[in-house]
Formats: structure tokens, C-alpha cells, sequence
């Protein structure tokens, strides 16, 4: 285990290698720069004077194998910079927004699994009822439904017609209610037919039949062999998902005033702040390596059958 | 069970038609007063500004603090007024005050200082002797002329500064002494909010928070965040109406108008035309102010690709009228590049006739032809009209290719995120559309200088008169403000009349508030400014 686990890391630096690299490539080709961007900011233009006298100052008029050089020594010694746009640090800035996705991806996802995995269960059971028809409905709808409108549905109904919560949401648990049920509510949709398309598969096979034929209790059956069984799939569901929310997202964030990675990410690349976009590249890299091989860990935890392979 | 299941989608079908009911179509304002003053425009050739009746509520009751709750559009990691842009948000803080500010008549006014007086390019400045910090600390003209030094030290943009020689004369006065004769000192940067006045001795974080003159005190500071400002007790210019200012960084336009019909914040400016349309129906709870401001969007019309005659067929032919109606009154039809209210916005160009503008491409050579499109040679006239997602610049462009299709000429449409670094420098366009600042504190020589200069940003969409460029060295170097403002009336109207650009629109500032909430900006062209110690809520 402890080989496999020092592999998977060794495989997690030429994948920030490889994908810092990449990035920094695109944005270097990718008309505008950091320069312009910050002297231009309010819709007022600066002289090419000024402008030049800013790039060299930022070292944005060296050659970009200089400039890749530069950034990635610097991050082998630990310093991820300073923002192009304000100079304060691109750790601080990483960290402080990392703290707010982690909060936010957390709630969504415990919200996402309290809810879905028992409707997915029941609409199990329930296969070819109006139940099960129902919830699959619901679970298209939700699916299909983009991130935006959801958040102003809910934003609308919860707060502008019963003011049950407020728009202007804080960074406390309550503030916190409303973007999570946002994010998650696609994620229920999507889980529910995940989820319940393993659970039918399980109680499909024959030592379901087999259990019964002996008499063994259905909720027995149900939650220690049929749920047990399904989690490597739902494992790997989770898993996938975990890492996309740890990227965080940007309308959510947007609209709900929620100061995380989604936001400060696509800031950064509206002002081609570079450093910043780099830290965020290199921290969702190395997020969804180390999720996936949680999961992998989480594998052998669950599964006697992958412990012996 | 089957049964049950159907009784159980009823009930809940039956609670959510109670939470959608249970919600008031109109739920009581957030704050209630009596009403506020009708809006008013300085003036361009604008919408008449809109108005609200001035409804009759109870205010807030007594002894309670009064806290303006406000959103904006923009958020900055610090409070040093001098770096970036950050002066902006500082002055709309009501935490930064300049030397002079730029009234709503866009006429320059003291603040911090009494009197400016220029011989040849030394200015002198004489401060006003009540002026202080909100520690009770003087303002005096040391401090002023480190403060100046200091801007030219840390923002890129007045990097010039470090050629000037401040010097304190006597406690409250200073010289400013230039490489050249620099009539547009004030309006440049002592209006300018990056000239905001710190106590650079008394402010332990100037990032967090610094001390100031402005009619309040910081708070509390997020970063990139909400601020929250308290009245300042010692305040020099006047007594402070409010007691406090939050200001929460929202820049989804649905969270604001949801935040506002919520009655969780109290106004906001920016407000977009799907918004305004929403709040102008019900007037009793919002009261609007629309007036024109600085925000110019244009075109260029490249002179090296096309002839006078085409290029005038165009400028006949796009309607600025029909824009600013599309565009739901966000802005206001543009006649020059600036309102026409400003003594320097005096010019005149012809009205939209498509008859002369056919008349115009017949005379070149062009024909229509079959499809009812012009040609010359067998080749369509097809014009490449780029544009920038930005500032209603995408719906312009299909407005103008729609209005330009209608008397026959094709055109393609080119979409860009960044004009900045590609057809501005390129100069790979037949028509280029922009948005910038025109005005930006009262005098016109930074969008002339920006627009018609022969080196200018601009150069590369062909335009070159060697009597505008000597008329613009003139104006660079007038003081008298009256040959000013004919000086840039004379140069705006040559390119006008070479059909050199077209200007569409002047950007709207709209700003909704509570009935009773006064004084936040709303009627200021500028957006840096918002809250003052005149600012008042019920």
C-alpha cells in the first residue's frame, strides 16, 4: 500500500508539471495582458508609455521559458507570488478562498447525500411505481436545470416572496444554507439516477434472491449486503464529484456573494493575473490526484477483493 | 401505496403553493420616509431624468443608529487610496477626500484646498485651514506635498508625478511645479480619487485602515469584501447626517435587485434595464435617478480601408436614437464625445438619413444588386464591424449590422474579449467599436488626446488632420477655460465632419434608493462618488 501510495504521488508531480506548464502556455498566447488589465481596469487608458514601463516592471517583456522558469523556482522554494492585481500573496488569497469552497463543496455534498441516497433507495424499491416515476422526473429536472436559475429560484422564493432567508447572506451556517441547496440540487438529481441504478443492479443478483429464499430480513439484506456492495460505485461517484466542487464554482459563488476558488479563479483569469491562475492550476491538479486516490485507499478499505489484487 | 404516494405529491405541491403564496407581491420598503428630491441631469441629450412621487412613511424610530446599507459593483483588497484603483472605492467609502472635487455641473470645486493659482507650470495650492484628519490631526501642506510625492511613487498611472517638484511654502501652502505648462492640474489628478489624502504618520495599516479627512472612519475592512464605515465625530467640513455605511460587494445584478426588493440594502447605482424596468413600475418603494454621465461608447471607421463616402453612409445610416431605445435607456443617444450639457460638448452632426446615405455609396461607385445589397466590381460591400463583449458593445454591433443591412451594405461581425490586444493594435477593422471614459473629471483634453492625436490609441483607424493635431497642441497648453472648451468644440467637430468616428451612446449612471435615502451619488456623473456627510436616510 504504501508503494502504491508513494507512486500515485510521484505521479502527482509530473501532473503539475505537465498541467502548470500548459496553463501558463495558453494564458501566454491568449491576447491582453496582466499589465493592461490593471492600469485599464475603470475604462480609462493609460499611454503606451506607462504601459511598457508596467510590463517590464511585472517582467511580463521577458521570454516566456524565462518567465515560466522564474515562477516555477520560486514555487520549488514555496512562494507561490504576488497577485499581478493587488500584489498581496497568492497563498493568502488560495487559502482564504480554499477555506470557503471547502465549507461550501462540504455542505453541498452532505446535503447532496442526505437526500439522495434515500430517495435513490426508495425509488429502488419502488421501481415502476408513481414513486419512482415521480422522483425521476424530479431528478431529470433538477439535472437539467443550470446552476443559475436554480440559485435565483430559490433566491427569489426563499428570500424575496417568504424571507425566510436572507440575499445578503453572511459567512455563518445560514448564509451558508442557500448556496449549498443551490449547488446541490443539481447534484441530487444526478446521484438519485447514479445511485439507483446501482442499487437495482445489486438487488438484481442472486444472492439478493439467495438471502431471501433463506428468509433473511429485507432491511438486512438491504443495508448490510445491497448498500455495501453498491458503495464502490457510489465511492467513485462521490469521489469525481468531490473534486469538481473543491474547483469551486463560479455562479454559485457569484451570485451568492461566497468569496471561493470559482470566483477568484475566473477573476484571475479576467485580469490575467497569472500568479494567482497558476496557484489555483496547481491546487485543483493536486485536489483531485489526492481525491482519487482517497477513493483508491477507500477501495481497499471496503472491498476485500481489491486488498488481495 | 400507490395512493399514498399521490397524497403525499399532493401535500407537497399543496406546501409549496403556500410558500409561494404566503409572499407579499410588494413587502413593506426597507427604509420609509418622506420622499426625496425629484433626480435632475446635468444634461447631454438625454431621457428626461425619471422621477418618483415622494411618497409620505414614518421614519426609522428615534434613537435608533441610522446605517445606510449599499451595494457595489466592485471590491478592492485595500484601502491605500494611491495604489491601483482603489482611490475609487475610498472616495465612495466617504473614507478619502482630493484637494478638489468635480461637481455634478462638472465644474471643479474646492474641498481639501481653498484655491489653486498657475504661473506659467508652477502651480500654487492653498489649503484650507480647517481641514483635518478624522484624528483630530491638522492638514497641512507637508503632509499634502508627501502625499503627492508618495502617488508618483506607488501608482503606475502618475508615475509623471516623480518630475514634479512639490514644496511646502508655509503650513498651508504648497507649490506644484511641472516639467511643462499643465493647465489640466486639477482636473487630472488633484480631482483625481487617487489623490485621496491619507495621514501617511498617523495610519498604523494603510492597507486596512487608514486615517483620513472623509465624513467617515473605516470600521470594519474584508478584502475584496464588505466595509463597513462609522460616522467620523471630528469631521472638519460640517456635521455627519449618518451614522454608519455598509457597503457589500454584489456584483450579480439579480442579487442586487433581489437584495433591494428584500429591502436588505438600501441602493445601489449601475442599475441595469431589465431592473430599472422593474423598479419604475412600482414607484412608491423605489425611487430612481437616471442621469447622463461620462461613459462614452463609439466607433472608428477605418480610413484606410474605407472611403469618405462609405464612411459616411455609415454615419448616416446608424440611428443612436433607435440604440438608446433598444438598449432600454442604459444609455443616452451621443452627438460628440461628450454631453452635450459640458461647454466642451458643442458640436452638431446630420441626422439619420438613409436616402443620402444610398446617395453617398452611388456616388463611389456601388450598386444593388440582385440580392439588394451594394456592390462595386462584382463585390459585395461587406464591412468588418469588431466589437468586445463589454458595455452593450455586442448589442450594438448587431444593431448596426441590422440598420446597415436595411439600406444594403453586408457586414460581418467580429467578437473579441479583449480589444485591448487585438483590433485596437492591430488596426484590423473596418468598424471598431469601444467604450471608455471620456470625461474624466471635467476637461476634455484626455479623450481628445485618447481619440485624435496622429500617435494616438487610435492612430491605426486612419485619422490624421495636421489642423486638429495643431489645435490639440494648443489646447494641451491653454489655461483659459472658455478657449478651452472652444478649442476642443473646433477639434471634435473636424473629425465629426471627416466621419473619422461615430459616437453612439453616453452611458446612463441609474441609481435606485429607498424613498428618503438622499445624497449617495445619484446624481454625480462620476462613480467614484457616493456617500457624503450630506447623505441621509429616514
Amino acid at each position: 500500500m504504501g508503494k502504491y501510495i508513494a507512486k500515485r504521488l510521484l505521479h502527482l508531480a509530473g501532473i503539475l508539471i505537465a498541467v502548470s506548464f500548459l496553463t501558463f502556455l495558453l494564458m501566454y498566447l491568449a491576447p491582453g495582458d496582466a499589465a493592461v488589465k490593471k492600469l485599464n481596469a475603470q475604462g480609462i487608458a493609460v499611454s503606451q508609455e506607462v504601459l511598457d514601463r508596467t510590463r517590464a516592471d511585472m517582467g511580463l517583456d521577458r521570454p516566456f521559458l524565462v518567465q515560466y522558469g522564474d515562477w516555477a523556482w520560486k514555487v520549488l522554494r514555496g512562494d507561490l507570488g504576488a497577485s499581478f492585481k493587488d500584489g498581496t500573496s497568492v497563498a493568502g488569497k488560495l487559502g482564504k478562498a480554499m477555506g470557503y469552497t471547502a465549507l461550501l463543496a462540504l455542505g453541498s455534498l452532505a446535503l447532496a447525500l442526505l437526500v439522495s441516497l434515500p430517495l435513490a433507495l426508495l425509488t429502488a424499491l419502488k421501481k415502476d411505481t408513481a414513486t419512482d416515476y415521480i422522483l425521476r422526473f424530479f431528478s431529470f429536472v433538477a439535472n437539467s436545470l443550470p446552476n443559475f436559475l436554480i440559485s435565483v429560484l430559490l433566491m427569489y422564493f426563499l428570500c424575496v416572496r417568504t424571507r425566510l432567508l436572507p440575499v445578503v447572506a453572511d459567512k455563518s451556517l445560514k448564509g451558508l444554507l442557500l448556496p449549498a441547496a443551490a449547488l446541490s440540487i443539481p447534484m441530487i438529481g444526478r446521484f438519485l439516477r447514479q445511485f439507483r441504478a446501482e442499487i437495482l443492479e445489486q438487488l438484481g443478483k442472486s444472492y439478493v434472491a439467495g438471502a431471501c429464499t433463506r428468509g433473511v430480513k429485507g432491511r438486512y439484506i438491504l443495508f448490510r449486503n445491497v448498500l455495501h456492495n453498491a458503495s464502490i460505485s457510489i465511492l467513485t461517484i462521490v469521489g469525481l464529484s468531490v473534486g469538481t466542487l473543491f474547483g469551486g464554482s463560479v455562479v454559485i459563488e457569484t451570485i451568492f456573494r461566497w468569496p471561493g476558488l470559482g470566483k477568484l479563479a475566473m477573476d484571475a483569469i479576467t485580469n490575467r493575473d497569472y500568479p494567482v491562475i497558476q496557484g489555483f492550476v496547481l491546487f485543483s491538479a493536486a485536489v483531485y490526484v489526492l481525491v482519487n486516490l482517497v477513493t483508491d485507499i477507500a477501495y481497499h478499505w471496503i472491498d476485500p477483493r481489491v486488498r488481495q489484487e | 401505496m400507490k395512493r399514498k404516494s399521490w397524497i403525499a405529491l399532493a401535500l407537497v405541491l399543496c406546501l409549496m403553493l403556500c410558500l409561494a403564496a404566503c409572499g407579499e407581491k410588494n413587502p413593506p420598503a426597507p427604509t420609509e420616509a418622506p420622499g426625496t428630491a425629484p433626480t435632475q441631469a446635468p444634461g447631454t441629450a438625454a431621457p428626461a431624468p425619471t422621477e418618483a412621487p415622494a411618497p409620505t412613511e414614518a421614519p426609522a424610530p428615534a434613537g435608533e443608529p441610522k446605517i445606510l446599507k449599499l451595494a457595489e459593483s466592485f471590491a478592492y483588497a485595500s484601502l491605500d487610496a494611491h495604489k491601483d484603483w482603489n482611490g475609487w472605492y475610498t472616495s465612495i467609502y466617504g473614507l478619502t477626500e482630493t484637494l478638489f472635487k468635480v461637481g455634478d455641473d462638472l465644474s471643479v470645486q474646492p474641498l481639501l484646498a481653498q484655491k489653486a493659482e498657475a504661473e506659467g507650470n508652477t502651480w500654487t495650492i492653498t489649503l484650507d485651514p480647517k481641514a483635518a484628519f478624522s484624528n483630530g490631526k491638522a492638514l497641512t501642506a507637508d503632509m499634502v506635498a508627501r502625499n503627492l510625492r508618495r502617488i508618483g511613487e506607488v501608482n503606475e498611472r502618475f508615475a509623471d508625478m516623480k518630475d514634479y517638484v512639490i514644496t511646502a511654502i508655509d503650513e498651508h501652502t504648497l507649490t506644484i511645479t511641472t516639467p511643462d505648462v499643465y493647465p489640466t492640474l486639477l482636473t487630472d489628478k488633484l480631482c483625481n480619487s487617487a489623490f485621496g489624502i491619507l495621514d501617511l504618520d498617523g495610519s498604523a495599516d494603510l492597507d486596512n485602515a487608514p486615517v483620513c479627512t472623509g465624513p467617515f472612519v473605516v470600521k470594519s475592512f474584508e478584502p475584496e469584501g464588505t466595509v463597513e464605515v462609522a460616522k467620523n465625530e471630528a469631521y472638519w467640513n460640517g456635521s455627519v447626517k449618518l451614522d454608519g455605511v455598509v457597503f457589500y460587494y454584489m456584483n450579480d445584478d439579480d442579487s442586487k435587485l433581489m437584495a433591494m426588493q428584500s429591502g436588505e440594502i438600501d441602493g445601489y447605482t449601475s442599475v441595469t434595464a431589465a431592473a430599472k424596468e422593474i423598479f419604475s413600475a412600482d414607484p412608491d418603494r423605489y425611487v430612481l435617478t437616471v442621469i447622463p454621465a461620462t461613459r462614452l461608447q463609439f466607433y472608428v471607421l477605418n480610413e484606410n480601408r474605407l472611403s469618405e463616402n462609405v464612411r459616411k453612409a455609415v454615419n448616416l445610416t446608424v440611428d443612436n436614437d433607435a440604440i438608446a431605445a433598444f438598449l432600454g435607456g442604459t444609455v443616452s443617444p451621443a452627438v460628440g464625445p461628450f454631453g452635450a450639457s459640458a461647454p466642451y460638448g458643442q458640436v452638431t452632426k446630420p441626422g439619420v438619413d438613409t436616402a443620402a446615405a444610398k446617395a453617398a455609396l452611388e456616388a463611389d461607385g456601388y450598386t444593388l444588386n440582385a440580392d439588394g445589397m451594394y456592390e462595386k466590381g462584382g463585390k459585395v460591400l461587406t464591412l468588418n464591424i469588431c466589437f468586445y463583449y463589454a458595455r452593450s458593445l455586442d448589442s450594438i454591433a448587431l444593431l448596426m449590422q441590422e440598420q446597415l443591412k436595411a439600406i444594403g451594405v453586408a457586414s460581418t461581425l467580429t467578437g473579441v474579449e479583449d480589444a485591448d490586444s487585438t483590433y485596437r493594435v492591430t488596426g484590423d477593422y473596418d468598424i471598431a467599436l469601444y467604450c471608455m471614459i471620456a470625461d474624466q473629471a471635467g476637461d476634455p483634453y484626455y479623450a481628445i488626446n485618447a481619440l485624435f492625436r496622429q500617435n494616438s490609441d487610435w492612430a491605426l483607424g486612419g485619422f490624421r488632420s495636421d489642423e486638429c493635431e495643431a489645435l490639440i497642441d494648443r489646447l494641451q497648453s491653454e489655461t483659459d477655460m472658455t478657449e478651452r472648451s472652444r478649442l476642443a468644440n473646433q477639434i471634435v467637430q473636424i473629425a465629426i465632419d471627416d466621419n473619422a468616428f461615430g459616437f453612439v451612446g453616453l452611458f446612463n449612471k441609474t441609481t435606485v434608493a429607498a424613498p428618503g435615502v438622499v445624497n449617495i451619488g445619484e446624481r454625480s456623473p462620476f462613480d467614484f462618488y457616493a456617500v457624503g456627510a450630506d447623505t441621509d436616510m429616514p
